[in-house]
């Protein structure tokens, strides 16, 4: 359990030092044209579908110690 | 699949409905509801084997609905029927005495997304049953983005209700209850990058152990913890996409595992009509030992598939001979076509090898005297727009 | 300090770093809408030249979904309005002339187009959000700023165009 501890200490710091990188010249919304593509984004579409995640999950949670993990999907085009 | 010869880790499935229900196609696009429903059919074939004995075989057809509704809503619902037969080994890799099995199972879920602006709240429900195993389970996950949306924060929580009833009435009316919680953000890097940080914590009590397992004692209780991190790259050289990932998983069986995913995305262009996409992917995977599981005694050894220190009566310490709990390692590799007809139809076809050893276990010995597992899956799948 | 509130600090703060970074600012209503001489299909497309009429530009890129929704919306009210005294200026915005190109191929815009594929005039204009639209009164002022395009924006923004066109002659 603390192996989660020490390395969850870590993300906020790698997180903030990856948005300082990016922040200032931070991506504007006209920029994110390769961002609104299906295979960029972390959620489901056709080129991925849920169906297709969800049985991954299930066979390898079938044959495996480990499980879950996946988060919601985010990023896109900031279209509004 | 296989749930019933594997209620013990069941719990697992759960966790991957709660996990799955958390993949719902609403909330994945930002913060505003998709423009274009969708509905998708899907077709899984899957057979593992070790050497010298055929195991699970399982069909699943599934189809999945997603539907904008009344311009902030989103509906989202999937139905899985999945047949599941074959034989599993009673201990370790034993193949004399295997267990022989044949179930279906029906999962359904739906989720109704909420869109704010810069903001979403969905609501899922779960259900999964078997002959053996009924599962239900709740969730509500919300999302926050920044003004420029370049940072969107996530956060879920979900509790599942399970009851265990196994066809051999070793038990009978046995239950588990889990409840997660999950954090994780999601930003943009550059035009070209978007990375994604997701922490998870489950909790568990009630009925652990695989009830068609022999020696399968397991603790009343289980904690989980992940840490997944993703990052995808858009290479301008051949407009592909590199997917990677990495996961990180301990739990108080004291199993760590170690996760690595990379798909690359490459579209065809305009070759062979244009529309084609294939991605290659790769996946590996390694484990510990869960602290209570028993390697197999060698060969010839009298009374060898009982556990070391084994005295008859009540007041067993925990033990397990179930080789999803020893320490291996596993390779998947597989490909994925893709064929975009037009803007509303798309196909595809996923075909996967995978492979489980002891010896291929990272950084550390695997658990020994165990039959590595082959395992091949293929799939096919139609989505719709509209 | 706990972990747990050690982590949420540092994450608050990582937040507010991208935050302030992002360099957010908008156009107030009533500045003076900022002047733009951009390629258009047929020679060039200037802000300049639209002095005494309204003019509703509309930025956009073909890999922007509402953007292919607001389209015929668009093309409607250019349609509608023209003969008094409305010009829609749809400003394109991506990278590459080819995908803009190609999306007009499909969804054809019966309005002027201009085409920015440095991005200047979006970041002139302080725009937040794609699409983004704004309207710009005859005296060359911004009238009002929308970030998206939903189907129920759509009464709004026409309500909008109207009063800014004042009462029918």
């Amino acid at each position: 359990m603390t192996g989660v501890r020490s390395v969850a200490r870590v993300v906020p710091g790698v997180l903030a030092a990856a948005m300082a990188l990016s922040g200032c010249a931070s991506v504007q919304p006209w920029e994110k044209g390769k961002l609104a593509q299906p295979a960029m984004t972390f959620g489901a579409s056709p080129l991925a579908p849920g169906l297709e995640t969800r049985y991954a999950e299930h066979i390898y949670t079938s044959r495996e110690g480990a499980s879950g993990g996946s988060g919601v999907g985010g990023g896109g085009c900031g279209c509004n | 699949m296989t749930t019933s010869s594997q209620a013990g880790d069941a719990g697992t499935l759960a966790a991957s409905l709660l996990a799955a229900a958390l993949l719902l196609p609403g909330v994945a696009q930002a913060e505003n509801a998709p423009e274009n429903g969708s509905i998708g059919l899907r077709y899984l074939d899957y057979a593992d084997r070790q050497p010298g004995l055929d195991r699970i075989h399982a069909r699943s057809p599934s189809v999945s609905v997603m539907a904008p509704v009344a311009g902030d809503w989103a509906v989202e619902g999937t139905i899985v029927a999945d047949a599941v037969s074959g034989a599993s080994p009673r201990y370790h890799t034993a193949i004399s005495g295997a267990s022989h099995m044949a179930d279906n199972r029906k999962a359904a879920d739906v989720g109704v997304t909420r869109y704010f602006h810069r903001a979403t709240l969905t609501l899922g429900g779960a259900f999964s049953g078997e002959h053996d195993y009924v599962s239900r389970a709740l969730s509500l996950n919300g999302t926050l983005s920044s003004e420029d949306n370049n940072t969107t924060w996530a956060f879920g929580v979900a509790g599942s209700r399970d009851s265990i009833n196994p066809v051999n009435r070793i038990v009978v009316g046995e239950r588990k209850r889990t409840a997660s919680v999950l954090a994780g953000v999601t930003q943009v890097l550059s035009p070209n990058d978007i990375g994604q940080v997701t922490l998870t914590h489950t909790r568990g009590n009630g009925y652990f152990d695989d009830p068609y397992k022999l020696f399968d004692h397991r603790p009343r209780d289980r904690r989980q913890d992940t840490l997944l991190v993703r990052w995808n790259h858009y290479l301008d050289a051949t407009g592909a996409t590199a997917r990677l990932s990495y996961r990180w998983y301990g739990d108080s069986y004291r199993i760590r595992a170690h996760t690595f995913g990379a798909e690359y995305v490459q579209p065809l262009g305009d070759a062979l009509g244009g529309g084609w996409t294939v991605v290659p992917e790769l996946r590996l995977y390694s484990q510990s030992a869960a602290s209570f599981y028993y390697d197999p005694a060698p060969d010839g050894t009298p009374g060898g598939l009982f556990p070391p220190g084994y005295v008859a009566g009540p007041g067993q310490p925990f033990s397990s001979p179930d080789q999803r709990l020893s320490g291996f390692g596993a390779v998947t590799a597989g490909l994925k076509v893709v064929r975009a007809l037009n803007r509303w139809w798309t196909l595809d076809v996923k075909f996967e090898q995978y492979e489980q050893r002891g010896s291929w276990r990272l950084f550390h010995d695997g658990s020994p005297g165990l039959a590595p597992l082959y395992a091949r899956t293929l799939q096919v799948g139609v989505t719709r727009q509209w | 300090m706990t972990f747990r509130s050690m982590t949420m600090r540092r994450a608050a703060l990582a937040l507010c770093a991208g935050l302030a970074c992002a360099g957010a600012w908008a156009l107030d209503e009533g500045a003076a809408a900022p002047k733009f001489d951009l390629p258009g299909r047929e020679g060039a497309v200037q802000l300049a030249n639209y002095q005494g009429k309204v003019v509703y530009v509309d930025f956009w890129a073909s890999w922007c979904g509402p953007c292919r929704q607001s389209f015929p919306w668009l093309n409607e009210m250019q349609a509608k309005y023209g003969a008094r005294g409305l010009q829609v200026v749809g400003v394109n915005l991506d990278a590459k002339g080819d995908d803009a190109r190609k999306f007009l191929a499909d969804v054809p815009a019966r309005f002027q187009v201009a085409f920015d594929p440095a991005g200047a005039t979006p970041r002139a204009y302080g725009i937040k959000g794609m699409p983004s639209s704004v309207l710009v009164g005859p005296d060359g002022k911004v009238i009002l700023q929308h970030a998206g395009f939903k189907a129920a924006d759509r009464a709004e923004l026409e309500k909008a165009i109207q009063t800014a066109l004042g009462p029918q002659k």
